[in-house]
This record gives structure tokens, C-alpha cells and sequence, in this order.
């Protein structure tokens, strides 16, 4: 690339208090280009994007768009140098339309003062074409489903005319399918001559999308490289400082005698609730054994888990065994008090109080054991969490911090060492990596790896094939709430399990079945980088 | 290099008195309040704010909304508001005088009767918010006008004065010992403290305390945890519920009357204790102390612009804006 960058950001720096966030880092972004933003969880990738997104009134350093000095320091003057982000949690009024989401705050009115919708709605329809979404402008966002929310929050940078797109982990909360359709509409806007910038975990991803990454690492740019010149090992040395050889340790797996079995699973969720009907299902699970389940997002895998753990009783049957005994869950308690520990996909929204300590987050389904009389027993309490702080490696200054200050992999150590101390027989794992970084992923792989060698049973569920063939001992694949195929994992690979993944009984959707064809086997082959 | 080391050690100073500084803000605003009292009322060189028996007034009439503030206080930590409060203090206070002086009840019987109005009315916000799945805001608007209407409907509409004697329709003086002082302190305020430091142990050393917490921070987290998220809500609108009945009584003892008019717009002023106190309405963040602190200073507010005989309405106004101040300051830390 001859030409002159788009974007400069020239030796930005910014400190919190104490803490040196970024240090003089530097990023330049050409025209129609994917830059990924790669580092790990504190690097300090979202600083620099909220600099640029105009998220940070002062900080040192300058910043040039198209040659020109551009002074950003609140949201409306990034919009007005043409800087547009996507959030990760996205940030549309779920009541409002399509097209009224995109032109908020600047409804496009009639001579007498109001809305224009017939011409709010049609400017938006281009737009939405654009991006092939194919959905009516004055449909209400909120029965759209994520992947397509998303694609409405491009519209809107897109109609604001936005030069740079800035991306936060978007493919977290998206399906297979969706990833797929979105990639090939990032493709489709970079060519347009629109930048982008790609922040990330996923290593896949990377190797798919973009064009260049920039690596950050404790607030400094350590270098950017060409992604076709590059590879794996090298990114994840340059953004751990060191190289991890090996993601997914190897182990003996010693399979124990069966300790759940559950027979003729059906739920019939109650209506007005997004969640997914499960018909018949069966599986059963051994001590030392981790089971996989790999299905999109929707697809029911959670509900399998809420049902297990008796969040459901009114709604399903089924019959349970566990140690050969038959079982019956009517609420949490009766989960925990049989060793069933339930580690949910939402770790903010489902698995933490934030603004409490780590210590208190971590005693929550003990309180009774941890108390005599009412009165907590402190010194008992506190025993038990220091060793859930050494073995997990949580990383805080003491078991006192409140749990919304730590990292996203932190937090997560936090819950799984809550679930821990119950001793569990039987772990289920909702997706127990999502949106951490490659240190704290290898390590939540390696306690996991130890429990089922101590003889726990797991089950992990995980969007993330790659992780799931390199944990599990076997594999159950997941559609529309229906088991679809089993592996052993000699057997699985990516393909296979994407295929039976989206096995349906009958074809819904043309799009989809489609989109299988496009994308859905070109992609996957870079990610044999991986293994 | 030696002046930087300098410069930054004052710094961290610095910092770490204004933290000090913010944590206890609310007790540095009550200080604030209280200095200001001690300096401006006073007249003909005789300090009345700092008379033994005004202080006792103001601990007094600060008892009954700081009892009904600890109550307001739990029920704000679990997400939830109650703006019934007031009308159940004023159907207590009702109860309490028509059982005593017309229908010849004992003091024990008086104040368990009331105490188990006061739960069941708390209890049924309780259960129709969490089982009907209806805003707190609402059932609890609903339930003033319920209690107001009974209060109303018990009494026909008038107060009942109190007289006490050992006669079968006149109160047992021993219910005046509420309105009375052990030791030159006042009994409410007693209650009041006791109460405080009872619910201040709760919340921090207890299991209950922790089931408070969590709920409030985060609803779902606890019930995947195996609290017994429903019943804990439950019983913290009954425990509101009968602090505002006990709130009742003291009032009901001090004006020796029980009027189906009593407590009109006392929960806006327990609502305001707690968040002055730094309750965060939004509910998991607040402490009792916080409370005690915040009831105070309206307490003191209240005292010190009656002292400078400022117009009514005028206070009125001014309590408005110093608790959007206190609130403000708060949200700052």
C-alpha cells in the first residue's frame, strides 16, 4: 500500500490515576483497509478506541484524519471527523424501529416539524440493502435477531457517513452463520473504501478478515504485521511476551463409571420467552469425562443446562440419574445439594454481583455452610477463599476486591472458583471462555483438564469449535433443540461438527443453507493454523 | 528526580485524604449541618440549638422517619421502593389509640396486634410483587391507599385522643413510656439507634445481610446460587412493614392520638434519609449507618430553619435542594 494512511494516531498517550494505560502508541489505518486491534484483556485496546470514538476527553498525543489535524474529544466531534463504533453490547433502543434506530437524534422531518417517516424509511431501506439485510425499516429492533441488530448499528455509521468503523469483539454473540454474513459484509464496506478496525480474541478471525494487526501489550504497540506474513504462534507471542505453545494441554483421560444420565429430555418453554423448545434428548456422562456441545447460539444448548440444574421444572420432563440413582430437580438448591455446579454463559448478567468482593461472589451458594446462626464465620469463609485465589491464579490484590474492577478472565476464575467450592461431581460449563484473553483461557483450560482427571464430569458448551474438539473427550452437536451427532474426539473436526451443527429437519431457510455453501467451509480451513 | 519523588508523595497524600474525605462525606455533611446550627441559632447569647432539650427534639422527632428509613433502606438494597410507609404508620398509630380506648386492650396485646398489621401489610406488598410480578412502586402505592382507607374506615375519619388511666377504656400508662426519657434520653430515639445498630450487624456479619446484597446486585446470580430469592423479598417488606407500624406507635405515644391522617408523606422523607444516606435506588449499594447519617441531617435541616423561624414553604424549598445536593455528592464517589 503506497498510498497515504486514512488514519494517524501519533504517540497517544493516557494514564488513570496511577496506571499507564497507553503508552506514546502509534496506529495507522488505510483506506478500505481491516486492521486488527489484537492483545489481551488490559493491553489497553479499548482505551485507545474510546480515544478515537471520542469516549476520552483529554489525553496526549494527536490524532489525523485524511491528512487533516482532527481534535477529538467528545462522541459528537469523533461523528463529525467520521469515526463511527460499534459497541459490543449494542446499543439500540429495542422499542424503536429499524429505520428510527439508524436516523435517531436526526429524524429527516416535513416542512411542519414532524417525522418524515415514509422518507425516514426509504433512506434507511438503502442502507439496510447495502448490508443485504432483508428486513422491513418499521419492524421494532427488538424482534430482530442479534446478528441482524448488529448489521442495523452498521447501518447507522454507515449512513453517518462514517470513514472509520470501529468493531468490538462483534462476532461474540453471533452464531456461525451470522459471522459468516457479517465478514462477508465487512469485505463488502471495505471495499467501498470504508476502514476498519477489528478488535479480537479469536485468532481464526483474524487470519479470515483482515488485512494487518496492530498488537498492543501492557499499553504499548509492540508491532504490526502483515496478516498473510504472519502466523498464530507469532501473534500470540507478540501479545503474551512469551509463547504458548501448547492452547489446549494433552491428558489422560480416565473414564470413570457413569455418573449422569438423563433420558427423554423435552421442554416446552412458556411463551413470551425467547428461549428455545428441546425435544427428546439423551445423554449421559462419565466421572473424568469432558463432554462437548457444540451448537449455535439459540440453538438450546442453554436451556439444556437450565433444565439439568432444575430451572425449568415446570415446564419439562424428563428422567434423571445421577450415580444410577433417578433424581428430580424442582430448584438451584436441589441442583447443588447433588453436586450439580451450573457456571452460566452471562457471567455479568447471570454469575456475578458486581459491586461486591470477590470473597462474597465466591460464598454465595455456601452461605448457609459458611454461617452458624445466622452470623457468617469469617476466618472459615476466608480460608477457603485464598485457596480458590492461589489455585485459580486469580489475579487481585486480595480476596477483598470488588469483582466489577477485575478483568473479564478474572471474573470468570471468580465464578468457576464460587462453583469449586461447592465440590461439585458434575460441572456444566456455558461457554466458559467468551471474551477473555489467551492467558486466562489457557489457564481455565488447564483447572478444567485437572477437575475431570480428579473425576468430575464436564460438560462445556462452546460456539468455539476449535476449543471444543481440544478439550472434550466427546462430542454431542446441537440444532434448534434437538441432539444432531455424536463424535469422539478422534473423530471431530470442524467441518464435521459445523455440518451436524446445522443439520435441520427440514430446510427453513434458503438464505442460511446458502450461506453454508458460500462460507461455510472456505473459512475454516485457515483455522488448521490452530491446531 | 528527588523533587518528582517529593511531588509525588504529596500527591498520594492528597489523594488518600480526599478519599478519606469522600467516605465519610455524608458524616462530614452532617457536621457541616450541625456546625452551621450551633453557629446560627442563637439568640441573646444563649445557643438554642445546643440546649440539652432541643437536641432531645431533634433526636426524637428524627426517630420515627429513621426507623422507617432502616426499613425503606432494606427494602431500596433488594431493588424494590415502598411508599407505603406512611399510611401504615398513620393506620398503626389509629389502631393503636381505637384498640386502647375503645376496646380495652392491654399495652402488650396493643402492640402485637399493630406490630402484626404492619407485617401483614408489609407481607402482602411482598407476595404481590414477587408472585404477581407487579412493580413494587405500584403495589406499594396501591397499598397506602388501602391503608389510609382502612385506617379511615376503623376510625370514621377522626383521630383518637389517648388518655391513660388504670380505667378499661383509657390507655395502660405504661404506653406512655414511649413518649418518655430513660436515663435523659428519649425512648424513640433509643428504639431508633437500637434498631440501627441492630440492622447495621444484619447486614454485615449475618447470612441475611449477604442474601440482601447479592439480591440486590444481581437477582438472577443469587437464585442460580440457591437463595430463596422470593421468600428473602418477602420477608424484607414484612420487616418494613413492621418498622413503620413500630413507627407508628412512637408516634401515636408522642401526640397521645392516633389520627387516620398521621404519616402523610413521611415515605418521601424515609425515601430521602436513604438516599442522602447513599442508598443507590437502583438497589444492592447502601448501608444502614448510611441511613442513620442521612435522617439526621433532615433531622437537624428541619430544626435549625424552624429555630431562624424561616416561612414554612421556604423550608420546604430549601430541604428540596439540599437533598438533590446530598444526593449529587454522593453519586460522585
Amino acid at each position: 500500500m503506497k498510498q497515504e494512511p486514512l488514519l494517524i494516531m501519533k504517540d497517544i498517550s493516557k494514564s488513570f490515576g496511577a496506571v499507564q494505560a497507553l503508552m506514546k502508541v502509534n496506529l495507522e489505518l488505510y483506506s478500505g483497509e481491516v486492521l486488527a486491534l489484537l492483545g489481551e484483556n488490559g493491553a489497553g485496546k479499548s482505551t485507545l478506541m474510546n480515544i478515537l470514538s471520542g469516549g476520552v476527553p483529554s489525553y496526549q498525543g494527536d490524532i489525523e484524519i485524511s491528512g487533516e489535524r482532527a481534535h477529538i474529544h467528545s462522541p459528537m466531534d469523533a461523528r463529525q471527523a467520521g469515526v463511527a463504533k460499534i459497541h459490543q453490547e449494542l446499543q439500540l433502543v429495542p422499542e424503536l424501529s429499524v429505520a428510527e434506530n439508524i436516523y435517531i437524534g436526526r429524524e429527516p422531518c416535513t416542512k411542519l416539524g414532524f417525522i418524515d417517516r415514509r422518507r425516514m424509511n426509504l433512506l434507511a431501506k438503502q442502507y439496510l440493502d447495502l448490508l443485504d439485510l432483508h428486513v422491513e425499516p418499521d419492524l421494532p429492533v427488538k424482534r430482530l435477531r442479534i446478528g441482524e441488530q448488529q448489521l442495523v448499528e452498521i447501518a447507522k455509521a454507515l449512513s453517518l457517513h462514517a470513514k472509520v468503523l470501529i468493531m468490538d469483539e462483534p462476532t461474540s454473540a453471533l452464531s456461525r452463520t451470522e459471522t459468516r454474513t457479517l465478514f462477508h459484509i465487512i469485505n463488502k464496506i471495505a471495499a467501498e473504501g470504508v476502514s476498519i478496525i477489528y478488535i479480537t480474541h479469536r485468532m481464526e478471525e483474524i487470519f479470515e478478515l483482515t488485512h494487518r494487526v496492530t498488537v498492543l501489550r501492557d499499553g504499548a504497540a509492540i508491532g504490526t504485521v502483515h496478516t498473510a506474513s504472519t502466523n498464530h504462534d507469532e501473534l500470540v507471542g507478540m501479545m503474551a511476551g512469551r509463547s504458548i505453545t501448547e492452547l489446549y494441554p494433552s491428558r489422560e483421560a480416565y473414564i470413570g463409571r457413569e455418573i449422569l444420565r438423563v433420558e427423554h429430555l423435552h421442554f416446552n418453554p412458556p411463551p413470551h420467552t425467547n428461549k428455545r423448545k428441546l425435544q427428546d434428548i439423551s445423554l449421559h456422562l462419565h466421572r473424568g469425562e469432558v463432554l462437548g456441545i457444540a451448537g449455535l447460539l439459540g440453538s438450546g444448548r442453554s436451556e439444556l443446562f437450565e433444565c439439568i440444574y432444575g430451572l425449568h421444572t415446570n415446564h419439562s420432563k424428563a428422567r434423571m440419574y445421577i450415580d444410577g440413582v433417578r433424581v428430580q430437580m424442582k430448584k438451584p438448591r436441589d441442583a447443588i445439594r447433588r453436586g450439580i455446579s451450573f457456571v452460566t454463559e452471562d457471567r455479568k448478567g447471570q454469575g456475578l454481583v458486581l459491586g461486591r468482593s470477590i470473597g462474597e461472589n465466591m460464598s454465595l451458594p455456601l452461605l448457609r455452610a459458611f454461617s452458624k446462626m445466622t452470623f457468617m464465620l469469617r476466618k472459615v469463609e476466608a480460608g477457603h477463599w485464598q485457596e480458590q485465589m492461589d489455585s485459580l491464579k486469580i489475579k487481585a490484590p486480595s480476596y477483598h476486591e470488588i469483582v466489577g474492577h477485575l478483568s473479564g478472565g478474572n471474573q470468570q476464575k471468580v465464578i468457576l472458583g464460587r462453583w469449586l467450592l461447592v465440590k461439585p461431581q458434575i460441572l456444566l460449563l456455558d461457554e466458559p471462555t467468551r471474551g477473555i484473553d489467551v492467558g486466562a483461557k489457557s489457564e481455565i483450560y488447564q483447572v478444567i483438564n485437572k477437575l475431570a482427571a480428579n473425576g468430575l464430569g464436564i460438560i462445556v458448551i462452546s460456539s468455539d469449535l476449535p476449543e471444543v474438539i481440544g478439550l472434550s473427550d466427546r462430542i454431542l452437536t446441537f440444532c434448534e433443540g434437538r441432539l444432531t451427532g455424536e463424535f469422539t474426539q478422534q473423530e471431530a473436526t470442524q467441518e464435521k461438527l459445523l455440518s451436524a451443527a446445522t443439520r435441520r429437519e427440514e430446510v427453513n431457510s434458503r438464505v442460511e443453507s446458502t450461506d453454508l455453501h458460500e462460507f461455510g467451509f472456505t473459512g475454516t480451513r485457515r483455522d488448521s493454523n490452530l491446531e | 528526580m528527588n523533587s518528582d519523588l517529593q511531588v509525588q508523595e504529596e500527591t498520594v497524600i492528597w489523594n488518600k485524604s480526599i478519599r478519606f474525605l469522600r467516605r465519610f462525606q455524608s458524616l462530614f455533611g452532617l457536621l457541616i449541618i450541625i456546625l452551621a446550627a450551633t453557629i446560627l441559632c442563637t439568640r441573646d447569647g444563649e445557643n438554642l440549638f445546643l440546649s440539652p432539650a432541643n437536641l432531645a427534639n431533634v433526636v426524637r422527632s428524627v426517630s420515627e422517619n429513621g426507623i422507617m428509613a432502616i426499613g425503606l433502606t432494606l427494602v431500596i438494597l433488594i431493588g424494590g421502593i415502598d411508599l407505603s410507609v406512611g399510611a401504615i404508620l398513620g393506620l398503626a398509630a389509629t389502631g393503636a389509640a381505637d384498640l386502647m380506648m375503645h376496646r380495652s386492650m392491654g399495652m402488650f396485646e396493643t402492640i402485637l396486634i399493630v406490630l402484626a398489621i404492619g407485617a401483614a401489610l408489609g407481607m402482602f406488598n411482598g407476595v404481590v410483587s414477587t408472585k404477581l410480578r407487579i412493580q413494587p412502586f405500584i403495589v406499594t402505592l396501591a397499598a397506602m391507599s388501602i391503608a389510609r382507607g382502612v385506617a379511615r374506615y376503623w376510625s370514621n375519619g377522626t383521630g383518637i385522643p389517648i388518655s391513660y388511666g388504670q380505667d378499661a377504656f383509657l390507655a395502660p400508662p405504661a404506653f406512655s413510656m414511649l413518649s418518655s426519657r430513660i436515663w435523659g434520653i428519649p425512648v424513640p430515639a433509643i428504639c431508633f439507634i437500637g434498631l440501627g445498630i441492630l440492622f447495621t450487624i444484619m447486614l454485615k456479619y449475618t447470612r441475611f445481610g449477604r442474601h440482601v446484597y447479592a439480591i440486590g446486585g444481581n437477582e438472577t446470580a443469587a437464585h442460580l446460587s440457591g437463595i430463596s430469592v422470593i421468600r428473602i423479598k418477602i420477608f424484607i417488606f414484612a420487616l418494613c412493614g413492621v418498622l413503620a407500624a413500630i413507627a407508628g406507635l412512637i408516634h401515636a405515644s408522642q401526640l397521645s392520638q392516633g389520627s387516620p391522617n398521621d404519616g402523610i408523606g413521611y415515605e418521601l422523607n424515609a425515601i430521602a434519609a436513604a438516599a442522602i444516606g447513599g442508598t443507590n435506588l437502583a438497589g444492592g449499594k447502601g448501608t444502614i449507618i448510611g441511613t442513620l447519617i442521612g435522617a439526621l441531617i433532615l433531622g437537624v435541616l428541619d430544626n435549625m430553619l424552624g429555630l431562624l423561624n424561616v416561612n414554612t414553604n421556604i423550608q420546604s424549598i430549601v430541604k428540596g435542594l439540599i437533598i438533590i445536593a446530598a444526593v449529587y455528592l454522593q453519586k460522585q464517589k
